[in-house]
């Protein structure tokens, strides 16, 4: 389907720009008289072809009722390039926006950064442990 | 009420929708440039412009109707008439008047 897509655009664009060249060249040769019937018919051909390319490889759409959409997930897997949380909702925002600067362990490494999650669990297990350890 | 109590019962998943939303509105964005093209190649002033445009964007919405939701839009979007058939289309008006200026000015005038 990708492939099928990906050639209607390039065959779509190809007659475009050639639809666009003609009446380019026809203007400058014949000022003020009207379009010649195959460039129109050529031109709208380019313009069906494309759009039909854009719609097919377009990402495919999600069912939006929830019992539809989890019958799909649980037929298919959690398939999908992004994150996901843990019940299986697919986050849709790009997280932190500011993670190029680098400040997640804080201004120089110094472990000051900002947590959106603190996992408790991890944590109060480390204490446990911490704690059986004779608290060193 | 009666919606509701319909939404309680069949509840709905919001990420979905706002990948529907976005899928429409990029394939709107795109084919409105391009019918942009074809309106300028044309020739067209004035409201026949704006005409070809509303066509135009008709049978986009009749492809994804075809293609992408196979003739189910109700499993895709909460209320198809508005948001697959008229949905995005003021959005890419100005994308089209962008490009049918532009390429007016390029090959007519």
């Amino acid at each position: 389907m990708a492939i099928l897509g990906t050639a209607l655009n390039a065959v779509g664009l190809l007659f475009l720009t050639h639809a666009v060249y003609s009446t380019h060249e026809h203007t400058a040769t014949f000022a003020h008289t009207p379009l010649p019937l195959d460039i129109t018919i050529e031109l709208l051909t380019s313009i069906l072809i494309l759009s039909a390319g854009i719609v097919i490889t377009s990402p495919e759409l999600r069912p939006i009722k929830w019992a539809q959409w989890a019958g799909k997930m649980q037929r298919q897997g959690r398939k999908g390039e992004g994150k996901w949380t843990r019940e299986g909702e697919e986050i849709l925002s790009e997280g932190d926006s500011f993670a190029f600067l680098g400040l997640d362990s804080g201004i120089g490494g110094g472990g000051e950064g900002r947590r959106g999650f603190w996992d408790v669990r991890a944590k109060r297990k480390e204490y446990a442990e911490w704690v059986k350890a004779g608290g060193k | 009420m009666n919606e509701e109590r319909e939404l309680a019962i069949h509840p709905i998943v919001q990420s979905s929708v706002q990948h529907n939303t976005q899928v429409v509105s990029n394939i709107r964005n795109l084919t409105a440039s391009l019918f942009g093209v074809a309106a300028g190649t044309l020739g067209l002033e004035s409201y026949p412009g704006f005409i070809f445009y509303l066509v135009g964007t008709l049978i986009v919405s009749a492809l994804i109707f075809a293609a992408r939701t196979e003739g189910k839009p109700g499993v895709y979007f909460y209320r198809p008439f508005g948001d697959l058939w008229g949905g995005e289309v003021f959005g890419g008006l100005s994308g089209f008047v962008l490009t049918w200026t532009l390429f007016y000015g390029l090959v007519r005038a």
